[in-house]
């Protein structure tokens, strides 16, 4: 890793800061309560330019490179308290915007990717089923070539945004007997006839992120709506998971700080026997903890962030920065609750929602135990 | 109608000042610097001019050393059309800094000319008027209501026993109080934009003017730290110690 922080990057994340503490911290405890999307706050981040920021100009973006962006993330983990809201948008930068980008004609790009960047639609990315997700390529929706497309049927679900989506990237099955080789892309719009989308599916954390299931039944997808070549979807799909992997936790890493600063300053201002609590090693020891993790998750994310920006292999580091900072975050947002005794375990003190945001990371992109075969796959065992 | 705005980089305000072991001054080493927030106020007026049709050019201006090139950077991205950056390493003090305005007011010619009410480090207060005296324009301090209309403006004054509102012709000098506006945050595609704006140095010597600094710090000290207070039980207590440990009464 060769890099240092110009004084543009910095003024990218100060500014990510600036944006996040006056639009992105009021109201999350009721829309966390209530389930419901920022619809605003969404439309606030793509005004401020987050969605576009890596993408080209001529869609809309700014052309930032990925360690600017990382650091935005960050800023805006920092900054706000949304962890679901930047979850979503992430969500649909790595696995939406980032596949058409990189595998769409240029029709597929011109047609989405600036209503994407400006928010003014939203994207999903459907690969999991009820009876396959971490062994993903064991689905069974089927996408059968007929004239000038395809008829899908099958369902995904899991999917993030499926709720608010109005552009879905769903994988399919074209070639069943080829197993991971017979599969392809597709992008549908909402609206698409044999194309619905459930009622959102309700969960632990990241509750402003909604998410919902995906019905295709004989839907019919025209030929220039498949993403990539036919039966390439595996490639795809890896393609936006080693992205996803590497960039979807940037903005944990601004929480964590942000979690961080939150425990100190209670350690030092919530008195018990007589003396602030951090005088007890039982808490100062778990503070120098998070911070290590903190400064730890850090390293890694900016190591994976800079091999990617140099066009480098980050397959393993993207694994490994996937699994160690959706790890730590959890682990760091129980030693806050914590530390804030009982009143980490009530939603007012806007301490405990971390936690169950955290745990979101743990499973979504590929659980740890898949990032860890992966590791694993990449030493040679 | 040209708006000159003067802006001065200074250490964050969430920064917890550090004095220099030898007394010298504030540790700037390695301190995150940012713009006045009294400087960005008076920023975000002018460009708000600007949106409204009323300014036809905004103007940003700082004086001091190179690394404030990024602090006018993010001037420009907040908005600002040009900016310059008027080069020295002399302490600038604020006669030494309205005289240098004074020069670029030569210059450029702006109609009004947008300072913040003071800067967070020195607190001086005094860099506006002294520009104004110096032009022999009319001044409005302290504003926290600004409104132009044909060559006149409109200065709503935050004064002591409640609010003045006074009224000046144009040119003016305005300076600028922390509830006239909320600064906006930079657009993130701004920042790369603002990397195409222009971007002037001049050196200070270039401008002919005595900056030779007048004022001498003997010697900086953290403020004594206030000893913790105590509760008293009533009233008759209070009076007590009021007397005869405080024996101020
Ligand atoms: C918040 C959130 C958002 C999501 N968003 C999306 C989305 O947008 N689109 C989408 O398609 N999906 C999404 N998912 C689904 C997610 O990708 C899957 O939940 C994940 O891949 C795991 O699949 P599963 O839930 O079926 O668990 P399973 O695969 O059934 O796993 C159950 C357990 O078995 C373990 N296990 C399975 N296989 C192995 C193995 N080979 N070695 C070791 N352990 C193993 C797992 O680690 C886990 O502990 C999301 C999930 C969450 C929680």
């Amino acid at each position: 890793m060769d890099f240092a922080w110009s004084e543009e990057q910095l003024s990218y994340k100060e500014s990510a800061i600036h944006f996040a503490q006056q639009e992105l911290r009021e109201g999350i405890i009721e829309d966390d309560l209530y389930e419901k999307f920022p619809k605003e706050r969404w439309q606030k981040c793509a005004e401020f330019g987050v969605l576009g920021l890596p993408f080209p100009e001529k869609y809309g973006g700014a052309e930032a490179d990925l360690l600017t962006t990382m650091l935005v993330m960050e800023g805006l983990g920092y900054g706000g308290k949304d962890n679901g809201l930047l979850f979503s948008i992430n969500a649909q930068m790595w696995a939406v915007q980032h596949p058409i980008q990189e595998f769409g004609t240029i029709e597929q790009q011109e047609k989405y990717l600036p209503d994407l960047i400006t928010g003014k639609i939203i994207g999903a990315h459907g690969i999991s089923e009820p009876v396959s997700g971490s062994d993903a390529y064991s689905m069974h929706t089927s996408a059968k070539k007929c004239d000038g497309g395809y008829l899908l049927n099958g369902s995904k679900t899991f999917v993030t945004n499926a709720p608010i989506a109005d552009l879905s990237l769903v994988f399919a099955m074209t070639a069943p007997e080829k197993g991971s080789w017979g599969i392809s892309a597709f992008l549908i719009e909402t609206g698409t006839a044999g194309f619905s989308l459930s009622k959102k599916i309700d969960k632990m954390g990241l509750r402003t992120a909604p998410m919902g299931e995906i019905i295709l039944q004989d839907c019919f997808v025209p030929e220039e709506n498949r993403l990539g070549a036919e039966n390439i979807g595996a490639h795809i799909f890896n393609n936006s998971m080693e992205w996803e992997r590497a960039c979807i936790l940037g903005a944990h890493i601004g929480a964590m700080e942000r979690q961080l600063e939150t425990s100190v300053s209670y350690a030092r201002t919530r008195k018990q026997f007589k003396q602030p609590i951090g005088k007890f090693q039982s808490i100062s020891n778990r503070l120098a903890e998070m911070k290590i993790r903190l400064e730890t998750a850090r390293l890694l994310l900016y190591k994976t962030a800079w091999l990617k920006n140099e066009g480098k292999p980050a397959k393993m580091e993207a694994a490994m920065a996937k699994l160690y900072l959706s790890e730590v975050f959890t682990a760091s947002s129980l030693d806050a609750i914590r530390i804030h005794g009982g009143y980490g375990y009530t939603s007012e003190f806007e301490v405990e929602r971390d936690m169950r945001d955290a745990i979101g990371g743990v499973l979504y992109s590929g659980t740890s135990d898949i990032q860890r075969n992966i590791i694993a796959r990449y030493l040679g065992v | 109608m040209k708006i000159l705005v003067a802006i001065k980089q200074v250490i964050d305000h969430h920064v917890a000042i550090q004095v220099k072991l030898d007394n010298t001054g504030v540790e700037t080493n390695n301190v995150k610097m940012s713009i006045n927030p009294f400087d960005e106020i008076a920023l975000e007026a002018a460009i708000r001019l600007q949106e409204s049709g009323i300014a036809s050019e905004v103007i940003v201006v700082s004086i001091g050393e190179k690394p404030i090139q990024t602090t006018l950077r993010s001037a420009l991205a907040m908005g600002a059309d040009r900016a310059l950056l008027i080069q020295t390493d002399v302490e600038t003090q604020p006669l030494a800094v309205a005289k240098l305005l004074q020069a670029v007011v030569a210059q450029e010619n702006p109609q009004l000319v947008l300072l913040g009410k003071q800067a967070i480090d020195d607190d001086s207060h005094q860099t506006g008027q002294m520009l104004a005296a110096l032009l022999n324009w009319g001044q409005g301090t302290n504003a926290s209501q600004i409104i132009l209309k044909d060559d006149e403006v409109q200065v709503t004054r935050e004064i002591d026993t409640g609010l003045e509102i006074i009224s000046l012709s144009l040119p003016a000098v305005i300076t600028t109080d922390l509830r006239l506006n909320n600064p906006r945050y930079i657009k993130l595609p701004n920042i790369m934009k603002a990397k195409k704006k222009p971007l002037t140095i001049l050196a200070a010597e270039e401008l002919d003017v005595d900056i030779t600094p007048r004022l001498q710090t003997c010697k900086v000290e953290l403020p004594l730290r206030r000893k913790t207070g105590i509760k008293v039980e009533n009233i008759n207590e209070l009076i007590t110690k009021l007397q005869t440990e405080a024996k101020v009464i």
